[in-house]
């Protein structure tokens, strides 16, 4: 009985696996297209005959062409946006990451007078749809004078109610023995902040980096109604700007789509195990 | 008066927890003071701007002038001002109609299958994530090459089953369906939340269901999509609100680099899509605002809707 069982088990894994397999390659195929075509040279992306490698469409060799990543990067300064992006990025995440676990960290674990009210007030904010506060957030920028400049990409995105909700929620999980020893020890919040509680959050600071991340990184609108100078634009409105004008080119289009893309898959890849175990520890329990 | 010693210990001891204490409350609002600050200037003032400007004829040249319910009324009623508003709000209406029961389903579909996959999880969690973790435009830039009528991969595809090629973003009535995909195929997320909820249903449940002799189709019913009530009702409600606000993709479709906005016969012109027209091509910075706020109230609405009907727990 338990044998026919586990073999009908293993039959069962098997199937399961080559239905998830071809699944798999339905909903990753699109990108493996957009590769594709990124190294493709013009005249061979229309071929009558659709194929996933680059082949030359007179006398059928494979190739492999970054032509298109030189034209994208150098004539259309996709490079400059990428830096751009990067920039903003590379600030934009740590300055997040330090104001909101610092206020997480004092929601969760110090009183002051007014802590649940302030909270709640904070919360409530999460409610409102972000459209409603995009054109005031702009006339507020404007009169601080951050108009079309990179720091107007920062600061008025400084910082995240719903991250400190999250972070909350973690440090209020920490068990407040190793507080409570420090400070009879005599360390100060501030200490205790960076060398107990911080260490001890890895995986959700994995989860709210990798979100923040990717939400700049891939970030149009805000961008598009800050920036006016094209020496400014961000990746994603650089390669906005590349679709209106490049309508049938789709070939540069896709290699710009795939420079934007990249880092992301990266740095993905590397936080990959903190963020699935971030999801799922801070998932619907806490 | 202090009498001995121990009394003075006592009075010290307190005193350094008044002390304490005090110092405790200024670092808990230090630490909370950006936000504060950043809450005021960027999230507070932001709002009462909002609703001031919806009331206000502000085009952006001249200064504001208070014009009460002008702009919600014109909007409302008013086709030569505002001819895409009712337009725009049933898109965006088809929209979530269709993408959300589209998109749920598939996630649930796909969390299912991985979950009883006993190795290999971790592999198809990022696989499916893939798609999510797209900007916007390289999801609509793959996704209208893929639609393209005469070279896109789906009507080649459709063309070896011998099925007709379709106009996907180009037939009024293609539109939506084809949006609704796209969404779909960014399930990745609901998914993975999808299978942190199975992963919490304790198995004895169906063991004990088994030993009921119990089938798999009942387990299902009875076990599996009660039990995932929670994790359903927070998607559903989180999936609507940012499905009513839908704008990267469908802006870099219909929407960029100027000329007719909106795709074929308006058909992808979303409520936010025709909001950020008002605002930044038109400068009518009070309609917009109004907009906004009419936006607003909707959201509530079918927020508390879904709290009151839609069964959030499995008692």
């Amino acid at each position: 009985m338990s044998r026919n069982n586990s073999k009908r088990n293993k039959v069962r894994q098997v199937l399961l696996l080559l239905i998830l397999i071809i699944l798999v390659i339905i909903f990753v195929f699109p990108f493996l297209w957009m590769i594709s075509t990124s190294l493709k040279r013009g005249p061979d992306v229309y071929s009558t005959v659709p194929s996933l490698i680059p082949r030359d469409h007179k006398t059928g060799d494979i190739y492999v062409t970054l032509e298109n990543y030189e034209y994208v990067l150098t004539r259309k300064n996709l490079a400059r946006a990428f830096l751009n992006s990067v920039i903003v990025v590379v600030i934009v995440v740590p300055l997040k990451l330090l104001f909101d676990s610092l206020a997480a960290y004092s929601f969760a674990r110090i009183n002051f007078p007014g802590k649940q009210t302030i909270f709640m007030i904070l919360l409530s904010s999460m409610m409102v749809p972000g459209i409603a506060l995009l054109i005031p957030r702009v006339i507020v920028t404007q009169k601080l004078g951050m108009m079309d400049s990179l720091s107007g990409l920062i600061f008025p995105m400084a910082i995240s109610i719903m991250d400190i909700f999250l972070l909350r929620q973690f440090f209020l999980s920490l068990p407040p023995e190793l507080e409570e020893a420090a400070m009879m020890d005599g360390a100060g919040r501030f200490r205790i902040f960076l060398q107990i509680i911080l260490p001890l959050s890895k995986p959700v600071l994995a989860v709210v980096t990798i979100t923040s991340f990717i939400w700049h990184w891939n970030d149009l609108t805000w961008p598009l109604v800050v920036l006016t100078n094209p020496k400014l634009y961000t990746l994603p409105l650089s390669l906005a700007f590349l679709q209106g004008g490049l309508t049938g080119r789709s070939y540069y289009i896709m290699a710009g789509a795939t420079i934007s893309v990249l880092p992301i898959i990266i740095v993905f890849l590397i936080f990959q195990k903190r963020i699935i175990q971030g999801f799922t520890f801070t998932g619907l329990k806490g | 008066m202090i009498h001995n010693a121990n009394q003075h210990s006592r009075l010290v001891q307190k005193h350094k927890t008044m002390n304490f204490r005090k110092r405790d409350s200024i670092f808990g609002l230090l630490f909370v003071l950006p936000v504060i600050i950043y809450f005021i200037i960027f999230l507070l003032y932001p709002m009462g701007t909002a609703f001031y400007y919806s009331f206000t004829d502000w085009n952006m040249r001249s200064e504001p002038n208070w014009v009460g319910l002008q702009n919600y009324h014109q909007l409302f009623f008013d086709r030569l001002h505002y001819p895409y508003f009712w337009q725009s709000l049933k898109v965006t209406c088809q929209y979530v109609l269709i993408s959300i029961p589209l998109s749920l389903t598939m996630a649930l579909v796909l969390a299912l299958m991985v979950d009883a996959l006993r190795r290999g999880q971790d592999f198809f969690k990022m696989a499916f994530y893939l798609p999510v973790i797209t900007a916007d435009v390289a999801v609509a830039t793959i996704w209208r090459w893929l639609y393209d009528p005469i070279y896109g991969l789906l009507n080649m595809f459709l063309g070896i089953f011998g099925l007709p090629a379709q106009n996907w973003l180009w037939n009024a009535d293609m539109v939506i369906p084809s949006l609704a995909i796209i969404s779909a195929w960014q399930c990745g997320g609901s998914m993975i939340i999808f299978l942190a909820g199975l992963k919490s249903i304790p198995s004895e449940l169906y063991e004990v269901s088994s030993i009921d002799g119990a089938s798999s189709w009942q387990r299902f019913r009875f076990i599996t999509l009660p039990m995932l009530r929670p994790t359903t009702f927070y998607l559903l409600v989180t999936g609507t609100i940012g499905a009513f606000q839908v704008f990267g993709l469908v802006y870099t479709l219909f929407g960029a680099g100027g000329g007719t906005i909106g795709g074929p016969d308006q058909a992808g012109l979303t409520y936010v899509l025709y909001l950020y027209q008002q605002a930044m091509r038109y400068y009518q910075v009070g309609g917009a605002n109004a907009m906004s706020m009419i936006l607003l109230v909707i959201i509530f609405i079918v927020t508390y809707l879904q709290f009151r009907f839609v069964p959030q727990n499995y008692v």
